[in-house]
């Protein structure tokens, strides 16, 4: 029984370790691709810890919320933390192992993000402010065209390894080395613009701008102020740190550590940080280099997407 | 054989419905008694059948019984509920129970209170031929059942017979339902002529179903029961009868009266006459895809919250089909663990529709009772009127979304593991690509619900309030709200203890056939996993756990000592903020209207009136709608059929006597001359 108790405590204590580990990281990425946009764009950029001094300033401030507003914007932000918090320890990070593996794989990964981004959205209806109605409206509407994409590219990768659990999918990937299968590339540039979208950056979003006929996210939680402003977009960065560290686990496992020993944890660390910084170059050079979609045109990229995790999956079984 | 015998409770139940109803018609002159002693007394019955069927999933061995025989005329109405019977019976009883309570409240209250005697009357009756639909057998009790079951929620559709739309709704549905019943007897009556008999054991042994007359017996179930599933396309009925019905109806009839429908696909079309062939799943899948996600787009267009939810139902019974379909294909391949994971699905989901589909017309009755329109658009700002039906719609709309980890999720991971399983171990390349597909689909429909829910959510219960009624609406009393806690409760529930539903899952499916389901399907109570090497497993009561830590952290970030709130008013970009410029239902949904427009192909029009000049208008007027498809080019041209027909016909019948008389003449003539001729 001391037993039992004993590996619930560590497994507690991992996922919190991880889930504090990516929250302390989340909004360093945040400002990194920040600062190498601005690098591309002969500008200085904000200092690498500006995303740290965003938050302790908001995270300062009194709340101030609307009058109309019920308890169900107070829990909006909250809840979206909550999940984007929770969806960390379904992720392999370092280690080739989720913290929380036994609570389940991608759906519930996926089925995790959704809960936050219904709550959210649903607090953004509640000021009355047509702002938060059309941000709701229209991250909503990208939620759904890319769900079938993004799990389709998942799919791919999951089916291949004959799993759909994070932790023994990439065990499995990691046993079988480096074998790169040309779906794996189909499904990778899927699986990367539904990234993309889904977190809001350009061709899908900006999340530079306020202007209010192009901003999704951003109108979304325009009415958003003080410490319910820093969960949203703290939760908003752990996202995104989070969907990279997914792409870089499922298409690049290499260097993920499987035993405990120092030595491998650090090659994993490494290997980690320096995949998570790739993938933000990449995604600095997409949005620098692409102008942001009307919104009547994303579910056309939303369509490249879900032909490319389509085609993966057709070569792969066919 | 005692008094608490198995083998009573189903008649025991039935003779306390029509003990009901004769009190209830007896009272009339005082409605609150007979009110109470319909509804309270129906609780009662469906306690007793619940537990009936609790029992046989519980100790295996099914329920068998007579509940009438006619000696002289050599009828024998039979009842036999084996595991998926009980099942099915377990469904209504969870739903129906908190249904009767609510109809205490909800008819007592103004609008219906006239009606309380037919009211209490008809439902029992409805729930009564509902539970000897599912325990029905032979062809003869099942056809007789399901009639007065069509009668009697027919009868509940035209509750508001003053009304034209009441009238046209309980036509339509009697017209459809009537298609589908003249299917069906037509297929009991092949089967019973080859075999010779009315027994099911008999005739849905899969033995007298041979050769490729079989596939002509299952076109006849598949479109027979299909018409009362609703799905696409012979849903049409289902979005005008449901809304038209007291509110406590709409929730019997989306939560369990189309899954009469869903009952006797799988007793029949999945088991019942053989092993299914691939065809067959395809067909079933492809229906299914279709029906999950034509309903959840069409309900997205919709602003009278209960067609909202009709077509929500819609949506569900495709995804019930898909997990159907996909353990039919598993049948057909031998797969007997691909089939049973699927099937599984299917009746898990059975199970949660019903629970969240009542719970949220249960929610949506008592808003449209405290403002009297069932118009999103007036809606707005209720849950600070009404904060507990805004709660518990909230659960009921989290379920339904999929999110875990609530009961929708549950059933929607195990459909998706049919789907997913089934991929591994099939040979042909049409499954291949239909298998992703599916799943493709199913996720597809569960985000499209999900924006779905948040607009109907939000719309209502949030913001201001957009109309009068809305501003000065009140809380539905305890005897409405204690269901919905009830319903609410079990979508918590059902999710957070999948491993429990799956272990009564599989003691019901023990007695059917082709199906073994995988050794580690049910992990405990609370966690559940597809079989073969641990492909995937789930623990929603983890993630529910995680998710308090994560609460917990944001709390404690954002806790600031002794500083309350701020409040101030919403910016509304410069000008005063009313419900006026808040963003509605019709825009929330607008960007999936445009981008689905191939779906829907929308139709608007602008007209700008104005006295003086057009620069300055007096009036804008703008309508937009979608164009009804299925309606117009599928119901109408064949509507235009059978009147081209009638019209024709009309030269046969044109009252004159002496013309009749001939026609009996060479009809008996005729006859006389075919005997003659044959012997």
């Amino acid at each position: 029984m001391t037993l039992v108790i004993q590996e619930a405590l560590m497994t507690a204590g991992a996922a919190l370790l991880q889930a504090v580990g990516l929250l302390a990281v989340a909004p360093l990425l945040k400002t990194v691709i920040k600062k190498m946009k601005a690098r591309l764009q002969n500008r200085q950029g904000p200092p690498l810890l500006q995303g740290y001094y965003d938050l302790a300033k908001w995270f300062g401030k009194e709340a101030v919320r609307s009058e109309t507003a019920s308890w169900i914007y107070v829990a909006g932000p909250r809840v979206y933390f909550a999940a984007a918090l929770a969806a960390t320890t379904l992720v392999p990070v370092v280690f080739a192992a989720a913290p929380l593996e036994a609570a389940g794989g991608i759906l519930l990964l996926v089925g995790t993000l959704a809960f936050g981004r219904f709550a959210l959205a649903t607090a953004a209806l509640d000021t009355g402010s047509p702002f938060g109605g059309m941000g709701a409206s229209r991250d909503m509407t990208i939620a759904a065209l890319a769900e079938p994409a993004l799990m389709l590219g998942l799919f791919a990768s999951a089916l291949a390894a004959g799993s759909m659990n994070l932790g023994v999918l990439i065990r499995t990937l990691l046993q079988g080395g480096i074998a790169l299968h040309p779906s794996d590339m189909l499904a990778f540039a899927g699986l990367f613009m539904i990234v993309v979208a889904e977190t809001g950056r350009i061709p899908v979003d900006n999340p530079a701008t306020h202007l209010e006929l192009t901003m999704i996210h951003e109108a979304m939680v325009l009415e958003y102020a003080g410490p319910d402003l820093a969960l949203v977009e703290w939760a908003s960065a752990v996202k995104e740190l989070l969907y990279l560290t997914l792409l870089a686990g499922l298409f690049m496992p290499v260097g993920m550590a499987t035993t405990t020993a120092p030595a491998a944890l650090l090659v994993g660390f490494l290997a980690w940080t320096g995949k998570v910084f790739a993938l933000a170059i990449a995604v600095t050079l997409v949005e620098s280099t692409n102008a942001k979609l009307r919104l009547f045109r994303v579910p056309e990229l939303v369509a490249i997407s879900l032909g490319l995790a389509f085609l993966a999956l057709a070569i792969r079984f066919l | 054989m005692t008094v608490t015998d198995v083998a009573y409770g189903l008649p025991l139940a039935l003779a306390l419905r029509f003990g009901i109803a004769v009190v209830t018609g007896l009272t009339a002159g005082r409605r609150d008694v007979a009110r109470r002693v319909a509804f309270l007394g129906s609780g009662v019955a469906s306690l007793i059948t619940g537990l009936t069927a609790a029992r046989v999933v519980w100790s295996g061995t099914p329920a068998e019984g007579v509940l009438f025989v006619h000696q002289a005329a050599g009828v024998t109405l039979a009842y036999s509920i084996d595991g998926l019977a009980a099942w099915f019976l377990m469904v209504l009883a969870v739903v129906a129970i908190p249904i009767a309570l609510f109809s205490l409240g909800y008819v007592g209250g103004p609008h219906w209170s006239r009606q309380s005697v037919f009211l209490g009357i008809t439902f029992n009756l409805l729930v009564g031929a509902i539970e000897v639909v599912f325990a029905a057998s032979d062809a003869v009790t099942f056809l007789c059942a399901w009639e007065l079951m069509t009668l009697a929620s027919a009868a509940l559709v035209a509750t508001e017979h003053q009304e034209r739309a009441s009238r046209r709704a309980a036509f339509l549905y009697l017209v459809m339902s009537h298609i589908g019943t003249g299917c069906l007897i037509a297929g009991f009556l092949m089967l019973s002529a080859w075999s010779g008999s009315l027994s099911f054991s008999t005739i849905l042994s899969g033995v007298p179903a041979l050769g490729p007359t079989r596939h002509v017996l299952f076109a006849l179930f598949f479109l027979g029961f299909g018409v009362k599933a609703g799905i696409v396309p012979l849903h049409i009925w289902l979005p005008e009868a449901h809304p038209a019905a007291p509110t406590s109806i709409s929730a019997l009839m989306s939560g369990v009266l189309i899954k009469t429908g869903v009952y006797g696909i799988a007793r029949v079309c999945v088991f019942g006459l053989g092993v299914p062939p691939l065809s067959w799943g395809v067909i079933v899948v492809v229906v299914g895809g279709l029906s999950a996600v034509l309903g959840v787009l069409y309900a997205l267009m919709q602003h009278d919250l209960k067609r909202l939810l009709a077509y929500h139902s819609i949506e569900n019974i495709g995804i019930i089909f898909l997990g159907l379909g996909a353990g039919m294909m598993g049948m057909a391949y031998g797969r007997g663990d691909v089939a049973a994971v699927g099937v599984a699905a299917g009746l898990y989901h059975v199970l949660n529709h019903a629970v969240f589909k009542g719970l949220l017309f249960l929610g949506a009755g008592g808003v449209v009772m405290a403002t009297g329109t069932r118009q999103i658009e007036q809606f707005g700002g209720l849950l600070r009127r009404m904060p507990w039906t805004g709660l518990f719609f909230l659960v009921g709309a989290m379920a339904i979304s999929g999110l875990p980890p609530l009961n929708g999720f549950a059933s929607e991971w195990l459909t998706f593991q049919a789907f997913l399983f089934g991929f591994r171990g099939s040979g042909e390349p049409l499954v291949y690509l239909l298998f992703p597909i599916g799943g493709a689909l199913l996720a597809l429909t569960t985000a499209l619900a999900a924006a779905c829910f948040v607009k109907a959510f939000g719309m209502t219960f949030l913001a201001l309030p957009r109309s009068r009624s809305a501003a000065e609406a009140g809380e539905s009393p305890m005897v409405m709200l204690a269901p919905q806690a009830w319903l609410a409760t079990c979508c918590v529930g059902l999710g957070l203890f999948p491993g429990f539903v799956l272990r009564a899952l599989q003691a019901a499916m023990v007695s059917l056939p082709g199906l073994q389901p995988p050794a580690d399907l049910a992990q405990g109570g609370l966690g559940m996993a597809s079989g073969l090497e641990s492909f995937d497993h789930v623990v929603p009561a983890l993630l529910g756990m995680a998710l308090v830590a994560g609460l917990a952290i944001a709390g404690l970030l954002s806790a600031r000592r002794g500083a309350a709130a701020r409040r101030v008013p919403t910016w509304g970009c410069g000008g005063e903020l009313t419900a006026r410029t808040e963003y509605t239902a019709t825009a929330f949904s607008k960007p999936l209207m445009m981008i689905f427009r191939g779906v829907y192909r929308p139709t608007r029009a602008v007209e700008a009136l104005s006295d003086v000049s057009t620069y300055f208008t007096q009036e804008v007027r703008y309508r937009a709608e979608i164009e009804p498809t299925f309606e117009r080019y599928v119901y109408g041209p064949l509507v235009a059929l059978v009147l081209r027909v009638a019209a024709g016909m009309k030269v046969l019948q044109a009252g004159s006597l002496h013309a009749y008389l001939a026609y009996v003449i060479v009809m008996v003539v005729s006859l006389v001359l075919l005997v003659w001729w044959r012997s």
